[in-house]
């Protein structure tokens, strides 16, 4: 089955909404924020891509929004900016349905919620920050403030959690049990993801992620949420069309990718994915890659979708930052295109491709 | 909503408290055996010893956490029960759906100790949890090429996980999938709910007037669904289907369910609707009661109101709250019950509380039919129903 994407709402270190993430991809320019992090040589300072969250207040009273954490709220501002672009925001909403994949929920919570423990001793244990340390507290959360009450599902398969995600979301609408699914991912930068990005990868390469020099580590780690407003292909407007959905693992052969599609590559700048790109992806493929744009994070699926989705509206690729150098033996492009797949590798031999293309 | 048709559940495998493997904890049941204590894997400086329903003699290996090695004990009893080889498995697209609660989340309590501190501690932990997402676990172990989604409903998990792996299985993502779920007892979680107030300090007793919470427990059951057209091919009977399925979201509390039941109420109109079913056919409802004052007062009080009449029972004075893997365990003593006819008691009552929709089943007692349901509730407003057995041709 056939579905359209009907709305985009992004916040990343772009920015917030679709304006800001077209003109950070039309300029490659996007805001480098940091993350201070320990060391055994004293505190750190990383480059990183942060999220705002201010803009929630365009939808919902500041007072409601208290009680909600970081994680949630960039959920909730995806979701709400979403809806409104979809032109689904003061509609009946009960034949929604709630997808969320995250790579590893809300951290800083659940973080918060074992220092309550350290700190304090076993009694004293946060009851807020374990209710809200869940995985799936965003989708809950969303489905509160929308009054949403179809189904609800998050996902949590590290970097295939939006290709997993989107199958079940694909089969909803199917089936269907809903008539729209609003689809998200989320993934947050707490201290101590920040920490372990640092420990498993070493000093940065000065800001840059270089997605398509492969053997160099040059990954930027980001946070965001970005949010599809799904629905059946209805023949109607939206940006474009999600044909089809492949995701699994393979062992042996190679990957069938489209010969006519532009290849949307997840690269973020982590070495030990970039000789798997390079292996898999044909080498006389034509490819972007926009990693540069929102970071490096295992919910970067879904603005690669975004990204995609605004390619296949306006018509044309936007150019690649950080291509300098490219090694993919693949060509960068600047190109009219009318067919993209999105493909995501990751360790232990995982793959997705997602084919899309113009309405 | 369109009508699915039923998919074939060919090989069933569980791991708990109450044994491991299903037909084991199918004797714990039927004999009425149970044995919550206060953990002997972790310890606390609560001041009350809560008892829990912890997996004895099983030790995971050193690369994988707990919930994958207790996922992939149950994987290997249903793979076996659906008498499919490695070759075979690995000739047909087979996918991996496994709900869990702590299977994904990245905590580890001494790694964020030793960070706390302000030392570099070893990453060992983190690479450990990171190479144990259950249901990509299972699939490598098999070397299976299919899709994998570890779902992350909380306590639903591994209900939706069985209902979504049907649909997958229906719209021909996948020949096979092994779907179900799995969840260990740990520090965290336990601290966690204690933090609540919603956890008995005695064995838990659902739907009795004296309940004061839920028991946590630990394990995984497994599924194992496939098409029509692989199991006809292989001349393969049924051990049950998957009928129906159903879910809705309260939209209403973090913790809480909805005090008039509207999100679980439309889980089972699903339910029933997508497969055609009337509630007539039901012959027990494997509830979720978990023992907690709120969950047992909504879930007994929508029972009453749309299957009146319906026997009802909770598995969990058997196995505690196994969290994420609860909605699968369930699942695999549906479908034995159905198989056998008979419902084990519901292990902990003894006094109606008249503020609830009725009594459960008391001592194993025979059933009428071959269909029931089996639901879940949870953290965040998730409500997930499955209706299993036997229909018509199916």
């Amino acid at each position: 089955m056939r579905m359209a994407v009907k709305g985009i709402g992004v916040t990343g270190g772009f920015g917030t909404g679709v304006a800001d993430l077209v003109a950070a991809l039309k300029s490659g320019v996007s805001r480098m924020d940091g993350i201070t992090v320990p060391s055994a040589q004293g505190p750190l300072q990383l480059p990183a891509f942060r999220a705002a969250t201010e803009r929630l207040e365009e939808f919902a009273p500041k007072r409601t929004l208290r009680r909600i954490d970081h994680y949630s709220k960039m959920g909730l501002l995806g979701a709400y900016l979403a809806l409104q672009d979809g032109g689904l925001l003061d509609s009946d909403l009960s034949r929604l349905g709630v997808v969320v994949a995250s790579g590893y929920g809300a951290t800083a919570t659940t973080f918060a919620f074992l220092d309550s423990i350290i700190a304090d001793g076993d009694i004293c244990a946060s009851p807020t920050h374990f209710a809200n340390s869940v995985h799936n507290s965003a989708a809950a959360n969303i489905s509160i403030m929308l009054g949403a009450k179809g189904p609800s599902l998050t996902v949590s398969q590290f970097d295939m959690s939006v290709p997993s995600a989107l199958v079940s979301a694909r089969q909803w609408l199917a089936e269907g049990r809903v008539d729209a699914v609003l689809f998200g991912a989320i993934d947050e930068l707490s201290d101590l993801i920040g920490y372990l990005w640092h420990r498993q990868r070493g000093p940065q390469s000065g800001g840059s992620i270089l997605p398509l020099q492969v053997d160099r580590e040059s990954s930027v780690v980001g946070e965001g949420a970005a949010f599809l407003l799904l629905t059946r292909d209805d023949g109607g407007k939206g940006y474009c069309a999600i044909d089809g959905i492949e995701t699994g693992s393979l062992y042996q052969g190679e990957l069938s990718l489209p010969g006519d599609a532009l290849m949307l590559l997840g690269a973020d700048g982590r070495s030990e994915l970039g000789a798997r790109y390079r292996a898999m992806v044909p080498s006389r493929s034509r490819v972007a890659c926009y990693a540069p744009i929102y970071g490096s994070m295992p919910a970067a699926s879904g603005f690669d979708l975004a990204c995609a989705a605004l390619i296949l509206q306006g018509g044309t690729a936007f150019p690649i930052t950080g291509a300098a150098g490219c090694d993919m033996g693949g060509r960068p492009v600047e190109l009219e295109t009318e067919r993209i797949c999105a493909v995501r590798l990751a360790e232990a031999n995982e793959y997705s491709a997602i084919t899309m293309s113009r309405l | 909503m369109t009508h699915p048709w039923p998919v074939a559940i060919t090989g069933l495998g569980c791991i708990c408290a109450a044994g491991t493997n299903l037909d084991a904890c199918m004797e714990s049941l039927y004999g009425g055996r149970r044995a919550p204590a206060p953990s002997l894997r972790f310890s606390s400086n609560h001041p009350t010893r809560f008892p829990v329903f912890e997996v004895p003699d099983f030790s995971e290996p050193p690369e994988l956490l707990r919930t994958s090695a207790l996922g992939l004990h149950a994987a290997r009893e249903a793979i076996a029960d659906a008498g499919v080889d490695l070759e075979t498995l690995r000739s047909l697209r087979v996918g991996v759906c496994v709900g869990t609660t702590v299977g994904s989340a990245m905590n580890n309590e001494q790694f964020c100790r030793d960070y706390r501190a302000g030392l570099d501690p070893d990453l060992a932990p983190i690479e450990r949890i990171l190479r144990s997402n259950p249901a990509a676990a299972i699939a490598r172990e098999f070397g299976l090429t299919g899709p994998c989604q570890t779902v992350v409903n909380a306590c639903a998990s591994g209900t939706d996980a069985v209902g979504l792996a049907a649909s997958w299985i229906r719209g021909g993502v996948c020949d096979m999938v092994i779907a179900g779920g799995a969840d260990e007892l740990g520090r965290i979680t336990y601290n966690g709910f204690i933090s609540l107030m919603i956890t008995d300090d005695s064995p838990c007793k659902p739907f009795d007037r004296e309940r004061k919470g839920l028991n946590l427990g630990e394990g995984a059951a497994m599924l194992i669904l496939e098409s029509e057209q692989l199991r006809s091919g292989r001349a393969k009977n049924a051990r049950s289907f998957l009928l129906g399925y159903g879910s809705a979201c309260d939209a209403h509390h973090l913790t809480a369910p909805k005090p008039d039941g509207e999100g679980l109420r439309y889980a089972i109109a699903e339910a029933l609707s997508c497969s055609d079913t009337p509630a007539e056919e039901i012959a027990f409802v494997n509830a979720h009661g978990t023992g907690t004052p709120d969950n047992d007062r909504v879930e007994s009080r929508v029972l009453a109101d749309v299957l009146p009449g319906v026997p009802f029972l909770s598995t969990k004075g058997y196995t505690g709250h196994t969290l994420g893997a609860a909605g699968a365990i369930e699942a695999a003593f549906t479908v034995a019950c159905l198989e056998r006819g008979m419902v084990p008691g519901n292990a902990g009552f003894a006094t109606p509380d008249p503020e609830l929709g009725g009594t459960p089943v008391q001592g194993c007692s025979k059933i009428e039919g071959t269909v029931a349901l089996s639901e879940s509730l949870a953290f965040g407003g998730n409500n997930s129903v499955i209706l299993l057995g036997k229909r018509g041709t199916a």
